[in-house]
Parts: structure tokens; sequence; C-alpha cells
């Protein structure tokens, strides 16, 4: 090194001395050496930069995008997938007809109900009783007619077959002295009972029978409301249709099958389900209930509602857990005064009652102090507001109808209590149970309407039924709906990460989709709804993915901003070293290649 | 801003320095305040994208039935407004986030009213269909404020705000009011407000026409309706349901409990507006149109780099000879 540095010096002296005309010092050539090294300087910047920096920048501002299967759930979404069918099991039995008669009884039932039924996707299906096939004819005739009996061996024999859950019974009685068939439905069992005049029921050979008609248009009334309600449904979710390119490219079969659906729904009809789905309640697994006392005075300061609610309430809430959990919790308020916007109440003197403007019912509620929050547990809440008014002002009823109760769509129920007759008062410190029991009857009723139940067939079990369908198939619309909202989101916005989660969500929907279909198709719709709330859940999950939220969105202005102070000052020296080096190459090799 | 602690007047905020009309009244309720006001929670609040553990009451309940009114005002400029000091929100994250809402059936129709310097251009880029939106600014336009408090030590309200306010509070006086969103617009005098408002119709189905004759209770009243169930006439009739159900009941009890359902924590929340038909479908064409422009922008960007290079390197070159 030493020897180096001294021999520069005289290298440049020399140099000097040749050519005195250039002043200019020159610096001394480099060595061989230290060309080398710093080409290898060069070299090593770049290979940071390219092997590491460039890596790492990728790495860092690429969005994660997991794969979705796109064209599945829009396909969904577009009801290519899924034509969902209801077939109805009902069976008929008739302990007091042969086998062959009831046979045939079946057969022209259902050629009468096809022909009745407009609606193709849900249609019901008669079969024979099996129980009265495999039972002894003489010991069926001659066992009386007892509830259990009749139900027991026959879902055992459901049970056995495989086969889905039946919808109805139809029993079959001949009724001595009658003149004319009638039908009874069990208020609290899946059994229609038929009476009818024995010299009806038909012999095999006849094409027509009168009975067959009755049944069948009977049993088209029972399912009427439902089969409305559904085409309702499958109707809104249509042309509800999602992405312009879906709706233009429909498909003649669902366009045909829209129309049908139109003609099946006459305006009254419509206008009066299109009421009842605003007033209900969108789905939730878990709804949570709050009682609540309202009183302007400090009387009555409790209420025996646990009593009440164990007697009067928790049972209906039982029965309808397949569809939805319930939480409730009660609660006391005294000195609870009407907003100032409200009218205070008016005395009608001729009635001795005093009354409500309806108009003013809306601001009854007084949601600035009456503490009904909506913010207690997870699912959401339903409100039955039990008002007891004040001595002085009681009893107290809404003008025009005089009715005592109201429903607030998708909020909850208020009844007010008045005191059942002129000499009782409620003012007492406790409100006895009784007292209560037409109150909470009254929010059983509210609470099935806010389900979307149907309120025709007057049997809750049939009403339960009805719900399970009515459920199912609106979760199926409503989780493919969402399926295809997702996929559209994750086109239209390629700045959103999509998560592996969101992707294992999707999977699980369309699993459960697929199985909530193939159920329904079966008949088998607690299976079907089971399915429809998974999809369902993880298709809310899937879309409402916390992460996925849209990075901020940057112009092209902004990222050329930040980027060019950055690399700007990095990047000219080293694209301009590695020019210069190229070029030394270039030129030493030229050099290097004629000698 | 009312517990700001530089707030003279600590739980309040007026509109005006006679300090007649106290905006947060007795019992408003504030879900994010202070520096949970971000730009993320924002768009969270409207795309539903929060956690598990947030509660109902800060979330935005609304489902294809709900109206909804969003009414931004602050400092803000072309294509963006400022959320606190450090970030903004722009006019593309905007239409992003209300087009997952419409994709999500999340509202019904919008109003989006937006009071800042150049607020028009905020508006710009939405592509969703059933909003109507309103600025106070047209571009290179300020916006101003109405008038400062000199006790409190800064600007109320901003001009259009405040005439906003006035309409609402002069003429919409009953939650039955009438009056129509052409009433509001209608009332803006630019004499006052000293900018020009603007108006975005052409993603509502109908344009101006339908867009007008819209109530402004639709979107500013929380009007519930209620459904009197009528005793009178089929008195029997209820009588006869309501024993039916008793009947029912006592049978369900009899018969015992049967299987309880899985839990779930999804929470869906309850619709604030009243619900209304939305069976008109969706409207065509209303898709993301990046604009032809985009491109010449980047052959601009392009092209200036280049040409920066292109003197740098000429520069370097004169220097050598």
């Amino acid at each position: 090194m030493a020897q180096g540095i001294d021999a520069g010096p005289e290298d440049a002296n020399f140099k000097v001395a040749s050519s005195p005309a250039n002043a200019q010092k020159q610096p001394p050539p480099e060595s061989p050496k230290s060309i080398k090294t710093r080409g290898f300087v060069i070299l090593s910047f770049w290979a940071v930069v390219l092997l590491l920096g460039l890596p790492v920048w990728l790495w860092t501002t690429s969005i994660h995008r997991a794969r979705l299967p796109l064209q599945h759930m829009l396909d969904w979404a577009d009801g290519k997938t899924c034509k969902p069918t209801f077939p109805l099991q009902i069976t008929i039995e008739a302990p007091f007809l042969q086998e062959p008669e009831a046979a045939h009884l079946v057969r022209m039932t259902q050629h009468a109900l096809d022909d009745l039924n407009e609606f193709s996707a849900h249609h019901l299906r008669l079969r024979l009783a099996k129980s009265f096939l495999s039972r002894d004819f003489q010991n069926a005739s001659m066992t009386s007619i007892e509830d259990e009996y009749a139900i027991g061996p026959l879902t055992q024999f459901g049970n056995t077959d495989g086969l889905d859950e039946e919808a109805l019974t139809v029993r079959l009685q001949p009724q001595p002295g009658a003149q004319t068939a009638r039908a009874e439905l069990q208020s609290h069992s899946t059994r229609l009972d038929v009476f009818y005049v024995s010299h009806q029921s038909p012999s095999v050979s006849s094409s027509s029978s009168t009975l067959a008609t009755f049944i069948a248009t009977k049993l088209q009334e029972l399912f009427a409301e439902e089969q409305a309600i559904v085409a309702y449904i499958l109707q809104s979710a249509q042309t509800m249709g999602h992405a312009p390119q879906i709706s233009s490219s429909a498909s003649s079969a669902s366009r045909e099958f829209r129309s049908r659906s139109h003609r099946s729904l006459n305006p009254e009809l419509a206008a009066r389900l299109d009421s009842r789905m605003t007033r209900s309640l969108k789905y939730a697994p878990t709804y949570h209930i709050t009682v609540s006392l309202f009183t302007p005075s400090a009387a009555p300061s409790s209420w025996e509602i646990e009593l009440a609610l164990a007697e009067y309430f928790t049972p209906l809430l039982d029965s309808i857990s397949g569809v939805s959990n319930f939480t409730v919790d009660t609660q006391v308020q005294l000195y609870a005064t009407f907003s100032p916007s409200v009218h205070s109440p008016e005395y009608d003197a001729e009635q001795q009652i005093w009354t409500l403007r309806e108009e003013d019912l809306s601001g009854f509620i007084n949601a600035a102090e009456w503490p009904l929050s909506p913010s207690i547990g997870a699912g959401p809440t339903l409100n039955f507001v039990l008002y007891v008014p004040d001595r002085s002002t009681s009893p107290l009823v809404v003008r025009g109808s005089q009715a005592s109760s109201w429903l607030i769509p998708q909020w909850g129920g208020v009844v007010i209590l008045n005191p059942q007759n002129a000499n009782a008062t409620l003012n007492e410190a406790t409100l006895l149970k009784e007292s209560i029991q037409p109150a909470l009857l009254t929010f059983s009723h509210q609470l099935l309407s806010f389900l979307g139940a149907p309120q025709t067939p007057p049997s809750l079990p049939l009403q339960l039924q009805t719900l399970t369908r009515i459920r199912a198939a609106s979760l199926l619309l409503s989780a493919s709906s969402t399926m295809g909202s997702l996929a559209w989101v994750t086109v239209a916005l390629p700045s959103i990460a999509i998560p592996e989660t969101v992707s294992s969500a999707v999977d699980t929907t369309l699993g459960h989709l697929r199985s909530t279909c193939e159920a329904l198709k079966e008949g088998r719709f607690k299976d079907a709804l089971e399915n429809a709330r998974i999809a369902e859940i993880q298709a809310e999950k899937g879309f409402f993915e916390k992460s996925m939220v849209g990075q901020v969105y940057f112009p092209d202005e902004h990222k050329v901003a930040v980027y060019l102070p950055l690399l700007g000052p990095v990047g000219v020296p080293l694209v301009m070293s590695a020019l210069k080096e190229l070029r030394r190459l270039w030129a030493s090799r030229k050099a290097g290649q004629p000698g | 801003m009312a517990c700001n602690p530089r707030n003279a007047f600590p739980g309040t905020v007026y509109n005006n320095a006679d300090r007649a009309l106290d905006l947060y009244g007795d019992n408003i309720e504030v879900d994010y305040r202070g520096y949970e006001v971000t730009v993320e929670n924002f768009i969270r609040l409207l795309t539903d994208r929060l956690g598990e553990d947030v509660p109902r009451g800060k979330r935005l309940g609304s489902d294809g039935g709900s109206n909804v009114l969003v009414y931004m005002t602050g400092h803000g400029g072309n294509e963006f407004l400022k959320f606190q000091d450090s970030e903004e929100i722009g006019s593309w994250d905007l239409a992003d986030a209300f087009e997952q809402m419409w994709e999500k059936k999340r509202y019904n129709e919008m109003l989006f009213m937006i009071d800042t310097c150049q607020a028009n251009t905020l508006y710009k880029h939405f592509y969703s269909p059933n909003i109507i939106a309103t600025g106070s600014s047209e571009i290179d336009q300020s916006s101003y404020s109405h008038h400062a408090d000199n006790d409190v030590g800064v600007a109320v309200i901003d001009r259009w705000t405040y005439y906003n306010l006035d309409f609402l509070e002069t003429q919409v006086t009953s939650p039955t009011s009438k009056l129509t969103l052409a009433d509001l617009f209608g009332s803006y005098d630019e004499s006052k407000i000293h900018s020009n408002p603007g108006y975005r119709w052409d993603l509502f189905p109908g344009g101006e026409e339908k867009g007008r004759e819209r109530l402004v209770m639709d979107f500013f009243g929380n009007v519930q309706g209620v459904e009197v169930e009528g005793v009178g006439g089929n008195e029997t009739e209820w009588r006869e349901d309501m024993r039916r159900l008793e009947e029912i009941i006592y049978r369900a009890r009899a018969r015992g409990n049967m299987t309880g359902a899985k839990k779930s924590e999804t929470p869906v929340e309850e619709v604030i507006a009243p619900g209304r038909d939305l069976g008109k479908g969706r409207v065509e064409g209303a898709a993301k149109i990046e604009g032809v422009e985009a491109w010449g922008q980047r052959v601009l960007g392009a092209g200036a780099l280049l040409g920066c290079a292109l003197i740098w390197g000429g520069a370097s070159w004169l220097e050598s000879r």
C-alpha cells in the first residue's frame, strides 16, 4: 500500500512534465483492483435492492386476496343453482275405508289438488297412512278416536322410512246423519279431522268425488297463506335481482316463474304481505325481549312478572326455539312521563274514557327518557311495553278504535293496561299475574307476527311449521344474495384485502346452501332451516369480515408524491452508477476485442 | 366538541352566538366523539365491518328499508374532507363505502349533504343508486362560516349549515311535515350562503323530478309507523284469537320443553326508518367507472418524469464536456 501511494506523485510529475500545456492536475489512474472493487460495490448495492428491497416492498404493499368461487357465488345470488321447492307431505288416514277405496280417494284428491294449485314450487303431496296399511282393519275400526293413538305410530313410520316430516294428517271419519262434509282443524296439533257423509265416499270405479274435491279445497285453503308468503318471498328475491348483468341474462324460465307467482298474488294480498314483511324482524339467531312496566305514578311498583312469564310466555318461546332463541328480561319504570311533543290524553265525557290521538301513538314511547336501550345483548331487541295509566287518566284507550294495544313495526308492542272493571284499580303496589295475563297474551300474539308467522291456519303447530319453511326460504335467499354481494364487492373494489377466513366462510356457506336446497327438495324442512341458519350466519360473517375495510383510496398522484422523494435520491446514484459501469464494461470490451 | 376543555360552555354546542338553541339539548346521544372520529371508524360504521364486541348503539342498524342521511361538515378541499387534523376521507372512499352499503342492502334511499370548501367535488365519484347528494359549494369555491362567537373564540357554524338548520327549525315544525326536498333546496339563497350549492340527482331513480318530491322528514325525521290492533268490530275474533293462543300455550307447556337451538353472536339490528317498498330493482349501469382521463394523467406523469430525467441527463452531459 505504502509503495502504491509513493508511486502516485511520481507518475503525476511525469505527466505534468510530458504535457505542460495541460495545466490541470489529473487524478492518478485507478488501479484495476479498485475498479473491480467499485464494480462489486455497485453490484452489491443492486443485489440488495433487487433481492431484498424489491421483494420486501412487494410483500409489504401487496393486498392479500383469498380466492373466492365468484361464479358459484353469483350463480347462487342469481337463483341459477337452486330453485327452492316445498313439497309438503300430507298423510291421509281413513280407518273406516277399505284400502283400495282409500287409495283411490287419495289419488283423486291429489288430482284435485294439483288442479287447484297454481304455484308449482309449493305443492302438497298426499299419501295414505302407513299405519293404516299395516294395521289390521278390524282393529282399527273398533278403536276409538284418541289423540295420541293416531299420531304415535305414524311418526314412527315416518322416522323408519327416513322420510320427511309430515306437514299435516288428515283423518277421515264417517259422520252418520250429517248432510254435508265438514272439516275441523285441531288447534293444538297438526291434524285435520274431516267428517264425511258416508255415501260421499267414492267407489273405486268413480272418476270424481265430492269428498275428494272437498278435501282438496280445504287443504288448499289451509296452505293458501303460506303459499302466498312463499311466492312473495321468492318473487321479491327475483325482482330485487342482483347485478345488472344478471338481470339482463335472466333465464326465460325464471321470468316465467316470476310471472306465474305474480298471477297467484292478487294486489290486496300482496299489499298485506308487504306490510307484514316490513313489520317482521330481520332474522337473527337470538332475539332479546325486554318486557317493561311503565307507569306515570309511583304504583304499581312491582309485578309478578316472573310467574306470569313462566306461565303465559315461556311455553310459547320454547315451542318456537327451533326457529330462534330468546332471552327475556324485565324492568319497572316509575314516574315515566310522555315526551313533550305528545298531546296529553283527553277526556271523553260521553264514554267516560280517556283517549289518545292515533297520530300521537308513534310518539307515545318517550324514546329519549324511557330506558329502552337497544344495546343489551347480542341480538336485536324486541320491546314489549306495559303501560299502566295513572288513576286520574284511566281507562286510557286510543281514540276511534278504542284499542288499548298497538304494534310498532320491528320495534315491539305496547299494551295499555286498564282495570278490568270500573271499581277495580290497578294502582296497587303489586300487579298480580292474573292482571298481566291479557297483556302477555297480546305480546305473544305480537311476537308471532314479528317473527313473520302466518295467521290463517288456526293451529300453532301448523303455524310453526309454516314459519320453519318461510324462514328457511328467506334465509336461503338472503344468504345467497349476500354471497352475490360479496362477489360483487370483491370484483368492484380491487383494493380491499380478502383474508382466508372470508374464503372459508364462503365455502361453508355454499356447502350449507347446497344442503338447504336438497333438504327443501326432499321436504326435510327442519334440516333445511338448520342449514340455512348456518349459511346465513357464515355469509354475514364473511361479508362483514372486520379486516375487509378498503384501505383509504390513494390517487396515483399521491403515490408519486410519496415514492418520488424517497426513491429519487436513492435511485439516481444507483441508476447512474450502473449506467457508467455498464458503459465502461462496454468500452473495455470494445477496446479488448480488436486487440 | 361539547366536552372539549377549551369549550367555554361545557356540555353545549350552540348554533348561534346568541346561544338560544343548544344543539346538544337534554338528551342527545353521541356515539363517536373526539378521537374516535376517524376515517376508518366512519367507513367501518357505514359498512358495519365492526368487531363483535362493538355495542349495537354504535352500529348503523339500517337495512333495505331504511333511509339514511349522511351530513358532513368540516374543513375540506377538492375531493376530500378532513377528519381531525391528521387524516382525510376522499370522494372515492365514500363512493366505495356507499356501494358496499348498497350491495348489502343497508339503505333504501340516501341523502348525502356536505358543507365544506369545494364540497360538490366530494360526491362526484358516487356510483351507487338511490343517492341524492348535495353540497354547499362548487369546485374552487370556499364555504364560509356564518359568524364567530367571541366568547367561545371560534366560528360556531357554517353558512350553509346555518340556513339548513334555520329551515328545519322554522319550517319543519312537526313530525308530520309534508315539506319536500324541493322546498329545502329552494330555500337556499346564494347571496346569503356566499357559495353555489350543488345537487346530484342522476343516481336517484326517476332523477331530479322524483327526488325533489321526497319528503324532508323521510331523511330528517324518525317517524315510526304504528299499527293499532283493532278491537271494535272484530272484538270477538280478537278475543277468540287470544283464547286460542292461551289454550295453545297451555298445551305447549304440558308437552314440555323442546330442544334449544344453538347460540350465535351475530348481531343484527333493528331498523330506524319505517320500511318502504324496495322492489324497484337495481339501476342499470350503476357501476364504477374509471375515467378515461386516468390514463391521460398517467401518461402525463410518465412524461413529466421522463422530462426530468432528460434534463438531468442533458445537464450532466453538458457538464462532462
